[in-house]
């Protein structure tokens, strides 16, 4: 993904978010929470598509947006300042719900941005917007047969959606021997969808296939008609299965486009801080032992099949070189593995023995299983790269032997890597996502969620970080840009350790407001100040049901931090006092913790585990649901932590009768209660309008007549907007209907010191 | 009987040099002769090569007797086929403290009380009282019961005698089986030889070697057996028929099938007329019926060449990769047991599908899958190891689709039939031993990679680690950063190697002429010879020639006047089953009949979540068949086996019953969109009407006769239950229906002929 400057601005959201009389139940995406009997998270607004999925740099055009619980929104926001949206009004001046009209400036360099909406509750999640050159198509009408396929321009792009069961047609008028480009963006845009592009012939004859989201590079034999089909792998299709068709033209001897996409998750630990854009050594694919002097920075591909790159240089005893070797970062779809040798006998009789095996970066954190239950966040720190040491035990001639433990039958020439050795140059690279937790089998919502707090609120951000040559000091995490009222605390990672907590907190009295935050991780290296911007992973969509839909992490860009006070926190835990609280050594000790509950919940007590530095071993305890008052029970003689300063908070998951959007039904009440008056006040002009028809001599029946039949008309139709207004009430007040729903409660932080042990 | 050479019967032990000379160098054809049968009553008798023979061929260490990999029978286990003796000498002597046998009174020995049938033994009277090895066995216990297993002359070959013959129907001719051993010595081991037909329709073979030939003309062989080595006898069975002519040779095949035929005296059907051949070749290449656009065009077409430009029409289209994929995915195990395999059902179906529509080189598509590494979304052929896990498995899966090779008899015990041994086995094996696995984020998918190091699999029977090699070849020394799954498939794409071309050759021969030139297709053994060995050698060089071209094969196969041959047998081929004198019809195989359904009934199928009009060849996995009683019912397989027997090709009366009265079946004949009711209501002639249903479902014409019942029936009136006459219109609708009902329920619809 291109970095662009954010360009969201901090701004209040009107109280008018949530007294609009413009009310969207989401067509497709309502509450998702009414599949089941009991729900999990409180709703939070998540942008699921946009149509089109991208736009020319210099045009202007209207995008329609879809997604979860966004009703009220009313602002289309983009990362990128060069990127606006106005809400789009019909002609009588009134808005178009979920409609903009977006402008691209002619200076937007092409590439992806991403997008939000605001809503009543926040700021919604991001989709991926995309910034091209070529000529937008939008496929408005069903192009499922050859009969109905989409006339395509060379050179165009086409936003759609795919048919479910079905193959999308495209037709294009092609020249025999000319070169064309035909690729389908999907997955790297945020879709589900995971594309077969077909070139095939006027009657539709298949010729060539591309089913793993690759670029076709065609040259039809014969000159005329040719169509293009598009299909998910397994036929799904809806709303998330959406795409970007594009068809180019290009000299036989150019490069193939590469085309923009999201980043995998193992993408934050590249590159390492101040790595030249371009490396210093090429790959010499003709040498069968290239010669390389250390340090060396060497960019290369595993190409042909079953490629062993083999790179020999000198080394002396006593040193010690780290190995970093990136591919699979890169977005390719390798392992890179390296043996290093020490030559033992030299001559035509070389023999050489193994000194050392380099393979995978493993990850932060145990990544979850593929497992039903949540075993552990399904974000992958690691990669299939190698980040490694060579200790140098004797002076001699060494060599890497560098190979793709994938790439036995594969021959692909984009396959490349970038290694690098080098003497220690400590540092770190550090990932943040939304701390979650069990709380129904196969649910992966949570790890969607936008950071939308609802007032009187802590979230928590899991950050772990890749150590790089060494590296083990204490790291610092920092959120500023924070909107008002919103509190970020720092549970570090301590020394030595690969993972850390952020909590955000927004006061119950925090006032409605979004900023764009900033993340940052510091830390002293060799004496100095190291400070690196920390990325957010999340998932490109909320899987309820993590067995039938492969979740599918990326990082984000932006991190928008929102408050709402449409909405409060169902409980708000946090000790009784803003103070440091001391605790003896090798003593239990109990903090008083206030709760302020908002909500009925299901369910008495509620189960509480520590986070934190060294006390995340505090056994779980209880605090009770149905008393203002509880305490935390630390229980010091179990944990052992050494005497100073600690940050901690508790976590849990409580059950809260969560009514959505209950202001609502007195909005809409008043709807209905408008409509009906309207209706009331057609009805006695009907009557007027028949007494006068009755009354009128004849040579004014006609006039009188058509009076009537205006009224009659008027009254249908107001007696409709009744209906529609009835039905749109019971929608409101069965959704704002108490629902048991499932949600993370995490407390304030709570500051304890801890004191040595009276000496005996 | 008559000889294709001249035979020497030997009737008697002895030693017997014979010295035989025609035109050319004088040859040795056999010395020395000693018949176990004759140890005479003071010779030393040998455990490995007197009494283990003997046991083989009394059954008592058979897998449904007392052999140790069916558990043994009370207690008593003994090596399966005597093929190991030492454990043998364990079980017999030393076990159940020693009470099998009596020293001292030898006859008295409970192991011959009970083979003798003297005490009750399930198993019978194996060995009687009175018989040779009853005394040979009874002399070994009175000498000690001793093992010389350290001295005992090793088997080195066996021979059988004659090795080739031309039987006469209704003819005769008695085997010899001759053992040589290290030490030189030849023995006459007939009595204690293990006899098999092939064929037993052909030719029957009784205990003693004699084989009895029957009336189908042909080649048949009859394997012998002794101690783990074996010989086969190939017999020629001519008709001697008259062969005025054969059809012009188009190609290699038809020279090496016609002169088969001529050899045997069989001579072939004529060529198929074009209506025929279409409906053929469409069925076969593309699995489909052949349109009626086509159909005329074709029929109009005054070329000569024409019949080749169908063939390489069809190979292009995605019919054509459709329907292979579904043969290919079937054996490869893409089998949907969650509904979290979907995704890599697809991807690996259509991974196949796409390689044969672009014509990947056959052996470049084994590469990919054996050698597979990544994930299945990235690398499809990874799927392969999601369902094959274990490496035996993998081992043994490959070697059966794409060696012919049967070794899963080898993981215990050294192959029956076989040369295989369980180091043979192990050290196919250790190719698997170092694919290693990650987890991924979809459930039930592992990441697959080559783990680095030496390859090697322990032999469970000797503990010693087996290194990769090859089917008969030594160990190759491979290095820990080798994938030894690239060696195995280096060596399988060698031009030299003696199974990958012939297995696939005689898989596609199958494909096209319903038999194997080797039956089964997947037991490529030197006791199972093919039925015409130049052609299958031809087949295999041309293959590999090609570059391992599949649609190259496939068209210099149907190219031949070999399979355009008609399938109605001439008077003199009629018993033919095995030398392809005509084309054998057989049953269109289950999606093939389901789609031809919907063909003439104007109803496709709808499969859950493909798109409407997805043909059931184009299915990408098993778990359509729960959806589909007509696919369970016709014997579509549930991708479970390497085996293509897994799909039920046999009839079947509730297949019968289903085509009559099922209610798929009959709701296509009455749907109000489909082809009873269009043609209900379509002006055109009734006749042209008639004639288009018998294109559309047997690609030619009625006949006058079948014209005329078929409008007799379409006048016929029609009464509701009460007896009133119904509607003409209703009548006439209901009449296409039972006419459609009636074509469907024909032969010449449900096989291709």
């Amino acid at each position: 993904m291109h970095r662009q400057n954010f360009a969201f601005r901090s701004r209040s959201l009107s109280a008018s978010f949530f007294l609009a009389t413009l009310f969207c139940v989401m067509s497709i995406w309502t509450v998702s929470s009414s599949v089941s009997a009991q729900s999990v998270c409180l709703p939070l607004p998540r942008l699921l598509s946009v149509m089109p999925m991208g736009g020319a740099c210099g045009t202007s055009f209207e995008v329609s947006v879809t997604g979860e619980n966004l009703e009220d929104s009313s602002e289309l926001l983009f990362q990128n300042p060069g990127v606006t949206a106005a809400p789009k009004k019909d002609a009588n001046g009134k808005l178009e719900p979920n409609k903009y009209i977006v402008t691209i400036a002619p200076d937007v360099p092409p590439g992806l941005v991403e997008a939000r909406v605001t809503s009543r509750l926040g700021i919604s999640s991001a989709r991926i917007f995309q910034v091209g050159h070529l000529t937008e198509l939008i496929c408005s009408a069903p192009n499922t047969s050859l009969a109905t396929a989409l006339p395509m321009p060379i050179n165009s792009v086409c936003n759609a959606v795919v048919t479910a069961k079905a193959i999308d047609h495209y037709a294009f008028d092609a020249v025999a021997g000319q070169r064309y480009i035909v690729h389908c963006q999907s997955r790297g845009i945020d879709s589900k969808l995971d594309p077969v592009v077909i070139v095939a012939d006027s009657t539709g004859r298949d010729m060539v296939v591309e089913r793993r989201g690759d670029t076709l590079d065609f040259r039809p034999t014969t000159s005329g008609k040719h169509i293009i089909k598009v299909h998910e792998l397994t036929f799904k299709g809806g709303p998330g299965y959406f795409y970007r068709l594009s068809l180019q033209e290009l000299p036989a001897d150019a490069p193939v486009p590469t085309f923009p996409s999201t980043q995998s998750v193992s993408a934050f630990s590249w590159p390492p801080s101040g790595l030249a854009a371009n490396a210093s050594t090429a790959e010499e694919e003709s040498i069968e032992v290239q010669r390389i002097a250390l340090p060396c920075d060497v960019s290369g591909r595993f190409y042909p099949a079953a490629d062993v790159d083999t790179f020999e240089f000198s080394a002396n005893q006593g040193e010690v070189w780290w190995v970093e070797v990136a591919s699979e970062r890169l977005g390719r779809p390798t392992d890179p593995a390296i043996v290093i040798q020490r030559q033992t006998a030299a001559g035509a009789d070389a023999t050489w023995v193994d000194v050392a095996e380099l393979n995978d970066i493993t990850s932060p954190m145990r990544p979850s299983s593929n497992g039903y239950a949540y075993d552990g966040p399904p974000f992958d720190g690691g990669s299939t790269d190698i980040l490694g040491k060579l200790e140098v035990k004797e002076t001699g001639i060494y060599r890497i032997l560098l190979s793709d433990l994938f790439g036995g039958t594969r021959r692909d020439p984009r396959n490349q890597y970038r290694l690098i050795v080098r003497k220690a140059e400590p540092d770190f690279a550090a990932v943040a996502w939304g701390l979650h937790m069990e709380l129904r089998n196969g649910d992966r919502n949570a790890l969607s969620k936008p950071l939308a707090l609802r007032a009187g609120s802590t979230v928590a951000l899991e950050v772990v970080a890749v150590r790089r040559d060494g590296f083990d000091g204490e790291i610092r995490l920092v959120m500023d840009g924070l909107p008002e009222g919103v509190v970020a605390h720092d549970l570090k990672i301590a020394a030595g350790k690969m993972r850390g907590i952020l909590l955000l907190t927004a006061r119950g009295d925090a006032p409605q407001g979004m900023t764009q935050a900033r993340l940052t991780a510091h830390s002293v290296i060799d004496g100095r100040e190291v400070s690196h911007p920390v990325r957010i992973a999340q998932m490109a969509w909320p899987i309820p049901d993590a067995w039938n839909e492969i979740p599918y992490p990326r990082l984000v860009e932006g991190i928008p931090v929102s408050v709402t006070q449409s909405e409060h926190a169902p409980v708000t835990i946090a000790s009784v006092e803003t103070k440091v609280w001391d605790a003896k050594q090798g003593s239990n000790t109990k903090i008083p913790l206030q709760l302020t509950r908002r909500s009925e919940f299901s369910g008495s007590v509620l189960q509480l585990k520590t986070l934190g530095h060294a006390f995340e071993g505090n056994p779980p305890f209880d605090v009770s649901l149905a008393t203002d008052q509880s305490d935390a029970v630390l229980q010091l003689t179990t944990i052992q932590p050494a005497p100073g300063e600690y940050r901690v908070a508790f976590y849990g998951s409580a059950v809260a009768k969560y009514r959505y959007n209950p202001i609502a039904i007195g909005s809409v009440e008043g709807e209905v209660k408008r409509a009906e008056e309207e209706v009331a006040r057609i009805a006695e002009e009907l009557q007027k309008a028949t007494q006068s028809l009755a009354a009128a001599p004849a040579e004014k029946k006609s006039d009188a007549d058509a009076v009537l039949a205006d009224w009659k008309a008027k009254k249908t139709v107001a007696e409709t907007a009744v209906t529609a207004a009835k039905a749109k009430l019971k929608s409101v007040t069965d959704q704002a209907a108490p629902r048991d729903t499932a949600e993370i409660v995490i407390s304030e932080p709570i500051t304890i010191r801890i004191l040595p042990k009276d000496p005996l | 009987m008559t000889m294709e050479r001249p035979t020497i019967l030997l009737v008697a032990a002895g030693s017997v040099f014979l010295f035989a000379a025609l035109s050319g160098p004088l040859a040795i054809v056999a010395a020395g002769m000693n018949d176990p049968s004759a140890t005479s009553e003071n010779a030393p008798v040998s455990l490995v090569n007197d009494v283990m023979p003997i046991l083989t061929k009394s059954g008592c260490n058979a897998g449904t007797c007392h052999a140790k990999a069916a558990n043994g029978q009370n207690g008593f286990q003994l090596s399966l086929l005597g093929f190991e003796p030492n454990e043998d000498y364990s079980h017999l002597v030393l076990e159940a403290r020693g009470r099998r046998i009596s020293l001292a009174a030898p006859e008295q020995s409970l192991f011959l009380l009970k083979a003798s049938g003297t005490v009750p033994h399930r198993g019978g009277a194996r060995i009687p009282i009175d018989s040779e090895q009853y005394r040979v066995l009874t002399q070994w216990i009175r000498q000690g019961a001793r093992s010389d297993l350290a001295t005992a002359p090793k088997l080195t070959a066996l021979e059988v005698q004659p090795a080739r013959g031309v039987l006469q129907r209704g003819g005769q001719q008695q085997l010899t089986a001759i053992a040589t051993y290290a030490d030189g010595s030849i023995r006459q081991v007939t009595s204690l030889a293990l006899f098999e037909s092939n064929d037993s329709a052909m030719a029957t073979v009784d205990e003693s070697g004699n084989v009895t030939v029957l009336d189908i003309p042909g080649k048949v062989s009859v394997m012998v057996r002794y101690q783990g080595l074996v010989s086969v006898f190939h017999a020629s069975i001519p008709q001697g028929s008259p062969i005025d002519a054969t059809p012009p040779s188009r190609n290699f095949i038809d020279d090496h099938v016609f002169a088969n035929l001529k050899a045997l005296g069989i001579p072939p059907s004529p060529v198929c007329d074009d209506a025929t051949f279409l409906r053929r070749l469409s069925l076969d290449v593309a699995g489909r019926l052949p349109n009626e656009a086509e159909l005329a065009a074709f029929l109009q077409d005054p070329s000569t060449t024409k019949r080749d430009a169908a063939i390489d029409r069809l190979l292009q289209s995605g019919e054509y990769a459709d329907f292979f994929a579904n043969k290919w995915t079937a054996m490869l195990k893409n089998r949907r047991d969650d509904a979290s395999d979907i995704t890599s059902n697809f991807a690996f179906y259509s991974w196949v599908r796409d390689g044969l529509l672009a014509n990947k080189p056959y052996d470049q598509m084994v590469r990919e899958i054996l050698a597979a590494t990544g994930t299945v979304i990235a690398n499809p052929p990874v799927a392969w190891y999601k369902r094959v896990k274990e490496p035996k498995q993998q081992l043994e899966d490959v070697a059966q689709l794409f060696l012919g090779v049967r070794m899963q008899c080898a993981q215990c015990h050294h192959h029956p039939f076989e040369r295989w041994s369980q180091d043979d086995y192990y050290s196919l094996a250790a190719y698997f031993s170092q694919v290693g696995r990650k987890p991924t984020s979809t459930r039930g998918e592992d990441m697959i990679f080559h783990k680095r190091g030496l390859a090697g699999v322990p032999n469970i029977k000797t503990g010693v680690t087996r290194r990769p090699a090859s089917l008969g070849e030594s160990a190759q020394p491979i290095s820990p950063d080798d994938d030894p799954r690239l060696k195995l498939a280096d060596w399988m794409a060698r031009p030299n190697n003696p199974f990958f071309a012939k297995a696939l050759v005689n898989r596609y021969w199958k494909h096209f002429f319903r038999r194997g030139l080797i039956e089964p297709e997947d037991d490529i053994r030197d006791s199972n010879p093919p039925t015409n060995p130049e052609l299958l050698a031809a087949l295999e060089k041309q293959f590999i020639e090609s570059g391992f071209d599949l649609k190259s094969l496939v068209r210099t196969i149907v190219q031949s006047n070999a399979y355009q041959l008609n399938s109605v047998p001439n008077e003199y081929n009629v018993a033919d089953n095995q030398n392809y004198s005509h084309y054998y019809p057989r049953r269109l195989q289950a999606e093939v009949l389901l789609d031809a359904i919907d063909d003439i009934t104007g109803v496709r199928t709808e499969f859950p979540n493909l798109p409407s009009g997805t043909r059931a060849i184009a299915l990408p996995d098993n778990s359509y068949n729960n959806a589909s009683p007509f696919l369970k019912v016709f014997g579509r397989p549930e991708n479970e086996s390497v085996c293509e027997c897994e799909r039920i090709q046999t009839s079947s009366l509730a297949q019968s019953l289903h085509l009559m009265n099922a209610g798929d079946v009959k709701g296509k004949l009455a749907n109000g969109n489909g082809r009873a009711e269009l043609m209900a209501r379509a002006e055109s002639p009734m006749q042209d009407r008639i004639a288009e249903l018998y294109r559309i479902a047997f690609s030619r014409a009625p006949t006058t006769e079948e014209l005329a019942n078929a409008m007799a029936y379409m006048n016929e009136p029609r009464t509701d239950t009460a007896g009133n006459p119904i509607d003409p219109g209703r009548a006439l609708r209901e009449n296409l229906q039972d006419l459609l009902w009636a074509l469907i329920n024909t032969k010449e619809f449900q096989f291709n002929h």
